[in-house]
């Protein structure tokens, strides 16, 4: 198995996207539909009140060639949350499932804190217009900060199997300044948690999943579920802790792991392994990727330099 | 109704010396009682920072159980840390209440964190202690008890009991941020929990007590005891505009119960209420209930919630 670099295939920059939104298509998630599919990321505003970032769930829909764009959505796709609440100041990302008639949205909500800078937790809401329009369950999250996973709960992606629903996440194992002046920066590890109705979650509760590559201070994120010939496989991204945004050397790869039976993994990032290429788009950075099963191939959706935002790319395993 | 017959401020903050985290507030009482002392558990504040805000440490003030007016000791340092860079307790540890487990103590406690469109957030931690009460060590860095679809934030208030061996906790779950003058002001209600390992917990998922003042009134502090065939609850309550003063200010409240889910409220009963003048004269609040000697004591926080300490009434006559 290997993949193949499609190339970019979604640019923000080139449409009129809602909120006003112009920069970044972070962490796309596919939705299938019998003759396209609805591609959902998480795109950014400015808040006007300080100039920091609002993080909003848009979609492209595209043609089964994952090439030609039908349009794009013309609001987004859940709103905020409500003054207090967990998913105030973003919703990034949101990964979809489709259950009997319903499409479920779990959405890593953000909200701002004073001595770090975000805390995140994990909610869902339904659609019941084919994932056009969500609406939330309730105004707290499903998934948050518990006894042994002390904060950053984040990055949902929840798959069916069997009688089950399996979400993978990650939670955050601690903030810490590693020189004396920069600002707090986490470290943190794919986690698995089980639920019989999609609601209620039981948490393994800080059995990091996936053995660390880097060390301790690897960063782990978005996992990404995807069954090949009976075994499955996921795709992540991980990173340096610290000095990851502008050092290329420190920043997002994507990493691998194998498993048969949903519990243990296995991590192997060279088969099949992506790397970034030099003077591309993701020469820098790949991150946030997002694997799935379309009309007998397997995709790669990921994003490049400067965490997406210029848009995200697509990749075929041969 | 009941008869509360108040005894007066029984410990006051700004008296206690060579502590610098003590300096002011002695908010939410709740007792431990020992052989030869009473134990009352508080939380308390060093002075603010530069930028005006407060962490809170929780302490304990040991009073002769001959004699509760007479303290016997003062803890010499708080008994939980606070949290880590970007803990859920990393600024204050508010309320806390506790009960025995065997030879161990159980602390289930408020921690605060701050955000930046609202104040803060609070969710619930837990911590033991091995030496009777003096010190307590965590369980882990995060809360025990957190937010959920129906109570997204502010988990706070935690009151702990063992009933037939089942542990209950009372405590208060946010249900909006309200603006009032540019300001947000939490309104929080009183729900409940149960376990059978005080770490997992089923929560009952609705308000218990109907709310009466205003449909946004805020409830704390759901004090609850067993006694006579039923369940007692003391709390307190307040409006969620303007109640920093004594006109919309925090009152005590009561309610009964035959089986802990279901509440009759009927603060006409509550029998305690601000005094004319004095440390309690603009606001009367988080009331805790405990039996000692034979005697039923009511502690309670008086005015700016406990920023001078707290008091003790007697219960004259039977219940209500």
């Amino acid at each position: 198995m290997r993949w193949k670099k499609l190339g970019k295939i979604f640019d923000p920059t080139q449409f009129a996207l809602p909120n006003d939104c112009l920069q970044f298509a972070q962490s796309p998630q596919a939705l299938l539909f019998d003759d396209f599919v609805r591609i959902y990321f998480s795109t950014r505003s400015t808040d006007r009140t300080n100039g920091k970032y609002l993080s909003h769930v848009a979609f492209v829909d595209m043609r089964k060639n994952l090439r030609e764009v039908i349009g794009v959505c013309a609001h987004a796709a859940i709103e905020l949350g409500a003054l207090g609440c967990f998913d105030e100041h973003g919703i990034f990302p949101m990964n979809v499932l489709r259950h009997g008639s319903v499409i479920y949205g779990y959405t890593c909500g953000w909200s701002r804190r004073v001595s770090v800078s975000v805390e995140t937790a994990i909610g869902l809401a339904l659609s019941d217009d084919d994932g056009i329009s969500f609406r939330r369950i309730g105004d707290g999250p499903v998934l948050a900060a518990s006894l042994h996973e002390p904060c950053l709960v984040g990055d949902p992606f929840v798959r069916r199997y069997g009688d089950a629903f399996h979400m993978w996440y990650i939670f955050g194992t601690g903030w810490r300044k590693f020189t004396h002046d920069s600002a707090p920066d986490r470290t943190y590890k794919i986690g698995h948690a089980v639920s019989h109705d999609g609601v209620e979650w039981t948490k393994e509760e800080a059995r990091q999943i996936v053995a660390d590559r880097l060390g301790p201070d690897e960063s782990q994120a978005l996992p990404s579920v995807v069954e090949i010939d009976g075994r499955y496989h996921m795709f992540f991204c991980y990173r340096q802790s610290y000095d990851f945004r502008r050092n290329r050397t420190r920043g997002y790869r994507i990493g691998h792991a194998w498993s048969d039976d949903l519990s243990n993994w296995t991590r192997d990032d060279d088969r099949p392994g992506i790397d970034v290429t030099e003077g591309g788009w993701d020469s820098d950075m790949m991150c946030y990727p997002h694997a799935f099963a379309c009309d007998g191939n397997v995709y790669l959706l990921y994003n490049g330099n400067e965490f997406g935002r210029y848009g995200f790319g697509l990749a075929v395993l041969e | 109704m009941f008869k509360w017959r108040k005894l007066g401020r029984v410990f006051t903050p700004q008296e206690v010396q060579g502590r610098s985290w003590l300096k002011e507030f002695a908010q939410a009482p709740a007792t431990l009682i020992f052989e030869r002392f009473v134990r009352v558990y508080f939380s308390c504040r060093p002075p603010a920072d530069e930028n005006g805000q407060y962490v809170s440490y929780c302490a304990y003030v040991d009073l002769d159980r001959a004699d509760p007016f007479r303290i016997l000791e003062v803890s010499a340092r708080p008994i939980l840390e606070l949290g880590g860079l970007g803990e859920f307790d990393e600024f204050g540890t508010y309320p806390v209440s506790v009960a025995r487990d065997g030879d161990e103590v159980r602390a289930y406690y408020g921690g605060w964190t701050r955000c930046e469109s609202v104040p803060f957030n609070v969710a619930i931690g837990y911590a033991t202690s091995r030496d009777g009460g003096r010190t307590f060590v965590k369980h882990g860095r995060g809360p025990v008890l957190s937010y959920s679809p129906e109570e997204p934030f502010v988990l706070s208030g935690p009151k702990i009991r063992r009933f037939a061996g089942t542990w209950y906790l009372w405590y208060i779950a946010g249900r909006k941020w309200k603006l009032v003058e540019g300001r947000a002001e939490p309104v929080y209600k009183i729900r409940m929990a149960s376990s059978e390992d005080g770490i997992h917990w089923r929560k009952v998922n609705r308000d218990l007590i109907e709310s009466r003042v205003e449909q946004d009134e805020a409830q704390a502090s759901p004090d609850v005891f067993y006694r006579d065939g039923k369940y007692h609850m003391f709390f307190c309550y307040r409006y969620s505009s303007h109640y920093r003063g004594r006109e919309n200010g925090y009152r005590v409240g009561y309610a009964s119960s035959e089986d802990m889910l279901h509440w009759a409220r009927d603060d006409s009963k509550a029998g305690i209420d601000v005094s004319e003048e004095g440390w309690d004269s603009e606001m009367i609040s988080y009331p805790h209930v405990f039996e000692l000697d034979g005697d039923t004591y009511l502690a309670y926080l008086g005015n700016q919630v406990g920023r001078y300490g707290f008091g003790l009434a007697r219960l004259e006559g039977g219940l209500a």
